[in-house]
């Protein structure tokens, strides 16, 4: 199969209505072709996504083009405010970071900023009375140069007015970081038991139990996504590879688990790749949000 | 006159706001001059340390006193948050602040220096560092918790608890023992002779696509999970051991002594083979379950569909052992079922081996 896949079948696949035969063949087709991996992994997200707003309008009926309309509305308007948000409470705190960064270096500024002004006082009334009487001022100067810089040599051993009241334990056993406050945590562990899937199922053929590892996926997925940092490009492609091969155990697992529903072992396994997209996802949005002390 | 003194006075405040303007805090004079900050901290202290690029090296020594140089750095700090009202004790929480050139202006930017830093702690304290692109080298203390994106991380001897992880970089560990917990998305992982510390240690190592290598663990309770990792381990079990190996599409290879002794249970895919050098007691083999269910005829249960390999003969029953059947090496065992799982037994069966693989083979080699 070299020519790409269109979308159409990509969907079947994804809801599993084609014959294992080629669902056998579009899974190695997208193990070797970047750009149908891509629009597979839009495709999912998507689905996922879709999966995750309106789940109540699955139920009802097969989606009109009114409310296509309001699904694009409502995930964009969900997107720009994360964004808005995100990027209000950045640029503030930002904003009030610099007003209130009193560091010695700006306090010097300020201070030689007033030494030149008084400088050119003084100057003035030199000017007008033809007289010269400077010294004090240099005295004055080098006492503003150089105090500060006594303080700066202070350093070693502070204490900091650090409320932390996590036991020990509990804060060494994060061994990467906390997610900043302003970052809405989204750590997912293996999802709770499976939730009613008729409506799923009736949508996109979902699996008992798929459900759940989906909204959890197109959550981690929208976090990752909020965040307005650009993904630094080894991280990118690390991610992208990464992304690609538990994709790959999916929908290999995936097919495996449909063709044998009643084999809860085949479950197990789509279960376990499910799973470990999730990790992956929660490892990606951990280095998103940066560096950071387990406390 | 009163010209040329108006002009020297304005260069003089000109200069002193330019210096006013621009990071003077405690930043070296020479790019290479090394800092170097030393604290008296509990032999058992909690020391952190992150940067965001950047080697990190940590050593174990036998002060009580926590030692940290670098070479990039333009300020290093100690941060004490143990919150103990006798500031002169020796701390038990310690945060190392490294701040660079671009961030020593603002010491709230914590962990985003750009600096390799070395940091001697004492042996039995707990260190959790983390770097953004960078290696990290831990070795000699009682407790490891590291993180790195990018970069590889080597730990060695510690005592009691090792945690790392990374996402493109791989993870050696070796001569350690106690509770560990491995992960990286892309790297390989290699644990050389590790040990527990005390019963309830565990070995949890876990990639999507990096292979994982075990050799001479003695950990008895190991659990190993990849998407598309080889993995191997390599020496003896551990006696009443619980092994378990999780795999979509890679392969598992278990070396072992001559004279193991484990019960093997395996859920294997069809396409793929189990091939022991060991004797196996062959247990069981579960029959494949029921095809699926018509719509509006729900299969009955408790009485599973007939498959056409189960037609003209007796299928063994799960649950107790049925009769042995032992199974010469070189052994490949096959069945027709899409998934198959696999009862066996070899020796006594003092180790438990639980295997998943979705899609490679397994071998169980003598070493």
């Amino acid at each position: 199969m070299r020519r790409c896949l269109d979308e159409g079948k990509l969907q079947s696949y994804f809801d599993g209505e084609l014959s294992i035969e080629m669902m056998e063949s579009v899974t190695s087709h997208l193990a070797s072709c970047v750009t149908c991996a891509a629009l597979a992994r839009e495709l999912e997200e998507e689905s996922a996504l879709l999966n995750l707003a309106f789940s109540a309008e699955f139920e009802a009926s097969v989606p009109t083009e009114r409310l296509r309309e309001r699904i694009n509305e409502a995930v964009l308007g969900d997107r720009l405010a994360t964004a808005q948000s995100t990027e209000k409470v950045g640029g503030l705190a930002g904003f009030f970071s610099g007003l209130l960064n009193f560091g010695t270096q700006r306090t010097l500024g300020f201070a030689s900023l007033a030494v030149i002004l008084a400088f050119a006082a003084i100057a003035g009334v030199v000017k007008m009375r033809t007289t010269t009487a400077p010294s004090l001022d240099d005295k004055a100067s080098a006492q503003a140069g150089n105090q500060p810089k006594a303080n700066n040599n202070q350093q070693v051993a502070q204490v900091p007015p650090v409320s932390d009241s996590t036991p020990i334990q509990q804060q060494i056993k994060t061994p990467v970081h906390e997610l900043p406050k302003r970052f809405v945590p989204v750590r997912y562990s293996k999802p709770a038991a499976p939730a009613s899937t008729a409506a799923a199922n009736h949508a996109v053929k979902l699996l008992p139990g798929e459900r759940s590892y989906l909204q959890a996926i197109a959550r981690l997925d929208s976090t990752i996504k909020s965040n307005p940092k650009s993904m630094r490009p080894a991280l990118q492609v690390e991610y992208q590879r990464n992304l690609a091969v538990v994709d790959r155990a999916i929908a290999a697992t995936r097919s495996a688990a449909k063709s044998n529903p009643n084999d809860p072992d085949a479950a197990d396994f789509m279960f376990a790749a499910y799973q470990s997209k999730v990790d992956l996802l929660n490892t990606i949005a951990d280095a998103r949000v940066g560096g950071g002390r387990g406390h | 006159m009163t010209k040329k003194l108006f002009v020297v006075w304005a260069v003089v405040g000109l200069l002193l706001s330019l210096a006013g303007s621009t990071p003077a805090h405690e930043i070296t004079e020479n790019p290479n001059e090394k800092i170097d900050r030393s604290m008296a901290v509990d032999p058992q202290a909690i020391v952190t340390l992150c940067v965001a690029s950047g080697t990190l090296k940590v050593r174990g020594w036998d002060k009580n006193e926590v030692h940290v140089r670098s070479m990039d750095a333009a300020k290093i700090e100690f941060r004490r948050i143990d919150r103990v009202k006798d500031t002169t004790t020796p701390a038990t929480r310690v945060d190392v602040m490294v701040l660079d050139r671009t961030t020593a202006a603002n010491p709230r930017l914590d962990c985003l220096a750009l600096a390799s830093v070395e940091m001697d702690v004492p042996a039995g304290a707990t260190v959790q560092v983390q770097t953004r692109d960078g290696d990290i080298a831990i070795t000699g203390i009682a407790a490891a918790y590291a993180g790195s994106q990018n970069g590889d991380i080597e730990i060695d001897h510690v005592t009691k608890v090792v945690e790392a992880g990374s996402l493109g970089g791989s993870i050696y560990l070796k001569d350690s023992s106690g509770r560990v917990n491995l992960s990286s998305a892309g790297g390989i992982v290699e644990v050389i002779n590790v040990r527990p510390a005390t019963d309830d240690d565990t070995l949890e190592v876990g990639t999507v696509s990096g292979d994982i290598q075990l050799n001479h663990v003695s950990t008895p309770k190991v659990s190993v999970k990849t998407v598309n990792g080889t993995v191997t381990m390599t020496g003896p079990l551990a006696k009443a051991g619980e092994y378990g190996f999780q795999n979509m599409s890679g392969d598992l290879v278990l070396a072992m002594p001559r004279d193991a002794s484990f019960r093997l249970n395996a859920k294997v895919s069809e396409k793929h083979s189990i091939v022991s050098d060991f004797v196996l007691k062959y247990l069981s083999e579960a029959p494949p379950p029921p095809p699926a269910a018509k719509p509006g005829k729900p299969a009955a249960e408790g009485k599973p569909a007939k498959t056409p390999e189960a037609k003209g003969k007796v299928m063994p029953r799960t649950g107790p052992i049925v009769t042995p059947v032992v199974v010469e090496k070189p052994t490949v065992v096959t069945a027709p079922y899409v998934l198959r799982r696999v009862n066996a037994i070899c020796g006594t069966g003092d180790a438990s081996i639980s295997i998943a693989s979705f899609g490679g083979t397994v071998s169980l080699k003598k070493l």
